[in-house]
């Protein structure tokens, strides 16, 4: 769901601005910090890698994954007069929120489940996910933060994503839409009197 | 003090009716929802996230309705739909969920205000919930018979919402209950109907279609309110085209005469500076004749548009006067700010290059403008814009592409152009030096007599040039009398004091061939007029008479009782001034009567001589 954001901003925002302004902006994003965003995406994708074969790892990715996301927390801070970072903020920490009180790992319910493919319906239920999920039951804290949502026909993906995802996205989308679209001429920049 | 007192109740008791309501909102809020939304299902969960979305999209997209700043959001009808289709615990939910995404949002607002939003949100929801729930109605699909509850529910619904908010404004603003709901009524019902149709709509899509539904029903209330902008966005520039003139993309006369009459009362209201310029192009004429009037028209668009890119730059209004004129309405400047802007735009256009600008005299374009500020003795926009023609007037006379304030040449060059006026006028007078000597020593006596007055009264430089000029020309009309009637020893025969009488139309019309004496003219034309009403050419009364021509006519008699005149014997000035005396309130304005007779004492008490 991350990548759902951005793929709609940069087709609005293509739309709305045209290639050639959307690409110039594109290549003038300035962001404090802005080596922590790759730095963090290479990072969990080692995780991925590494957890398959160290069950230490695997067992500490929790806590592990609670430090990916203060740190992408602290870049978001950085960034916060940036459109559109606020609800990435606020998105992703009801995320880092829900993984905090539930041990590190993302709870995802059993109906949302249902849309997606029922091989992954059944590793979430065996219990031996090894990725950052696990099935939402009774004693799951705050689970109306969890990946309750299911995406599926007409939406073009099926999924089932957060509320966090759902603002973070956005966000996401918001920034993008808005360093990609020219500022839109002001209906009321004339001098208004009224009759 | 009062006053701080009694915008210190408003306050209190607006603070309290939304303090009273937030409590009202709050407890029902608890006592029907009953914090439910711990213990919802994550399917619920998933319902009341679409259910906000949908809230806060519809905020987003509100529908916008002419005139400016009239706008409606359709949020209601969601609320409507969830009690209709998951009950009143549901929507209260969602509720609270869009407010807080809204107060997160919305960090501009004082939270107290958003409370009192959530609140009266609360009481309309819970009111018209258990009145659904009272008529029988279930939470789920729409039942065909039972149309009329909704609409029962609907209109309780609505009603709450007119007396909750109606009230609020009773209290804040002191209307009068009734005509404050029935103003909201009338602008809302419209409100009123879409909400109540979409709610249904959205009641029906939502059961059978789930999401999909209100998917749906969110691109239609997008769209709907979309097409609203362009529709708002096309009064606007229909408005816009009615306020401009086709030929330069300035405003147009009428609208010029709108905004001034508000920037007026604004500048008096906040006592910021205000002033005005009139702009004429110069030698227009002389361009328009020479090449034909398609170049002419052009190069007064060329000019307008100069003007419109600068006026925009400056928050300054242009309007296109008429013809080759032009007014710039300047908010915020002070008169010597207003000059040297106008200076600049002359420079400006003076550099400006355009087709044919050799045969005007300077081999440029060039304007002549006039500036006026307005002042708190302006009670009339005319006299604003008068007094802005009148200083176009003089910059023009001083040899054109200058720019000249109201009231505001120097001492020197102001006696230098009163002793030509002097001149000119005393060339025509001389020609009763071989018709009726007397007329011509009247007009200079009366003349010093005014020189004296005007030193007294209160009056700016440009009342007092009028005054005195206009006392020394106020007969000229008399030159068309024939010269037996003029110099008759009898008594004039009916019909030839009629014609006596006409010297004023006469003189008037004398005064109007030529610009410099166009001002002189109601001195001429109404010296005669009596404070009774009773005189010639009008008949006009009292206060209908301008001030210094009421002064005029007291001097003008005075002169006439104390010199020898065929038709009447002569006044000493103790008997002057009783006839005078006996004059006032009927001939004469008592007032300035009192005026002029205090003057004659301390004159001859001074000089102890009689002779003019």
């Amino acid at each position: 769901m991350v990548y759902d954001g951005i793929i709609f901003g940069l087709i609005v925002g293509f739309f709305r601005g045209g290639l050639r302004h959307g690409l110039v902006q594109f290549s003038n994003i300035r962001l404090k910090a802005g080596w922590i965003f790759p730095l963090l995406l290479v990072f969990q994708f080692l995780m991925y890698d590494i957890q398959e074969r160290s069950s230490t790892v695997a067992a500490a990715s929790g806590y592990i994954y609670i430090a990916v996301y203060v740190v992408g927390l602290i870049f978001l801070w950085l960034n916060r007069h940036n459109k559109g970072f606020w609800l990435i903020l606020t998105g992703v920490f009801l995320n880092f929120l829900v993984m905090l009180v539930n041990g590190g790992r993302m709870p995802v319910s059993y109906e949302a489940a249902s849309v997606l493919d029922p091989v992954y319906l059944q590793m979430l239920k065996s219990g031996d996910a090894v990725t950052k999920h696990f099935l939402l039951d009774a004693s799951t804290r705050l689970p109306f933060l969890g990946d309750i949502i299911p995406l599926s026909s007409p939406y073009p993906r099926t999924q089932a994503i957060s509320i966090g995802d759902v603002v973070m996205n956005l966000g996401i989308f918001l920034y993008l839409l808005n360093i990609m679209t020219p500022a839109a001429v002001d209906l009321k920049s004339q001098p208004k009197v009224q009759g | 003090m009062s006053k701080l007192k009694s915008l210190a109740a408003t306050l209190d008791s607006g603070h309290m009716y939304a303090l009273s309501i937030c409590l009202i909102g709050m407890s029902l809020f608890s006592y029907t929802n009953r914090f439910e939304f711990i213990h919802y299902e994550t399917s619920t969960w998933v319902w009341i996230y679409a259910m906000t979305g949908a809230c806060l999209i519809l905020n987003f997209f509100m529908i916008q309705l002419p005139p400016e700043g009239n706008e409606l959001s359709m949020d209601s009808s969601v609320y409507l739909a969830c009690i209709f289709t998951f009950g009143t615990g549901f929507s209260l939910t969602v509720l609270l969920m869009n407010c807080l995404f809204f107060a997160i949002i919305d960090r501009n607002t004082s939270w107290w205000k958003h409370l009192t939003n959530f609140s009266i949100y609360c009481i309309m929801i819970t009111v018209s919930a258990a009145l659904f729930q009272y008529l029988g109605g279930n939470p789920g699909a729409l039942v065909n018979t039972k149309l009329f509850t909704y609409l029962i529910v609907l209109t309780v619904y609505f009603a709450a919402n007119t007396l909750l908010v109606g009230l609020y404004y009773y209290i804040l603003y002191r209307g009068t209950l009734f005509e404050t709901i029935k103003d909201i009524i009338k602008d809302s019902v419209f409100v009123f109907l879409c909400t109540l149709a979409l709610s249904l709509v959205l009641t029906v899509l939502v059961y059978h279609n789930q999401i999909l539904g209100l998917m749906l029903f969110m691109c239609l209330s997008v769209l709907l309110s979309q097409s609203f902008k362009k529709l708002f966005a096309m009064y606007r520039s229909i408005e816009d085209r009615a306020n401009t003139d086709q030929r330069t993309g300035l405003y147009n006369h009428s609208y010029f005469e709108e905004v001034l009459e508000q920037e007026i009362q604004k500048s008096r209201s906040s006592g910021a500076p205000l002033s005005l310029a009139m702009i004429d192009l110069d030698d227009f004429k002389k361009y328009n004749d020479h090449f034909g009037h398609l170049q002419g028209d052009k190069l007064i668009s060329f000019v307008g548009e100069m003007l419109k890119t600068e006026s925009q730059k400056s928050g300054t209004v242009a309007a296109r006067y008429g013809g080759e004129e032009f007014t710039l309405l300047m908010p915020g400047y002070d008169s010597l700010q207003a000059r040297d802007y106008i200076d600049q735009l002359r420079k400006k256009l003076n550099n400006s290059s355009f087709d044919g600008v050799e045969i005007f005299p300077l081999g440029c374009l060039a304007f002549s403008a006039g500036i006026a500020a307005c002042s708190l003795d302006i009670h009339d926009k005319s006299q604003l814009v008068d007094q802005a023609d009148q200083a176009l007037y003089y910059s023009k006379r001083q040899g054109k592409n200058t720019v000249h304030t109201y009231g505001m040449h120097s001492p020197l060059e102001q006696e230098l152009d009163f002793s030509q006026d002097v001149r000119d006028i005393e060339q025509q007078l001389n020609l009763f030096m071989y018709k009726d000597m007397e007329t011509f020593r009247h007009s200079k006596r009366v003349f010093r007599y005014a020189m004296d007055i005007s030193e007294l009264l209160d009056i700016d430089s440009i009342s007092k040039r009028n005054f005195t000029l206009g006392a020394l020309i106020h007969d000229i009309g008399k030159l068309e009398i024939p010269w037996n009637i003029l110099n008759k020893k009898d008594k004039l025969a009916p019909e030839e004091w009629e014609m006596v009488k006409w010297h004023v139309t006469w003189g008037k019309k004398m005064a109007l061939t030529n610009d410099k004496f166009k001002e002189l003219a109601p001195y001429i034309e109404l010296h005669h007029e009596r404070y009774d009403g009773k005189g010639y050419p009008y008949g006009f009364k009292g206060e209908e008479i301008p001030r210094l021509c009421r002064m005029l006519t007291i001097i003008d008699s005075f002169d006439a009782m104390t010199t020898e005149r065929p038709y009447q014997p002569t006044k000493s000035f103790e008997e002057a001034i009783i006839e005078l005396r006996a004059c006032a309130g009927s001939q004469f304005d008592p007032e300035l009567t009192e005026f002029f007779i205090e003057y004659i004492e301390t004159r001859e008490h001074r000089t102890g001589d009689t002779a003019v």
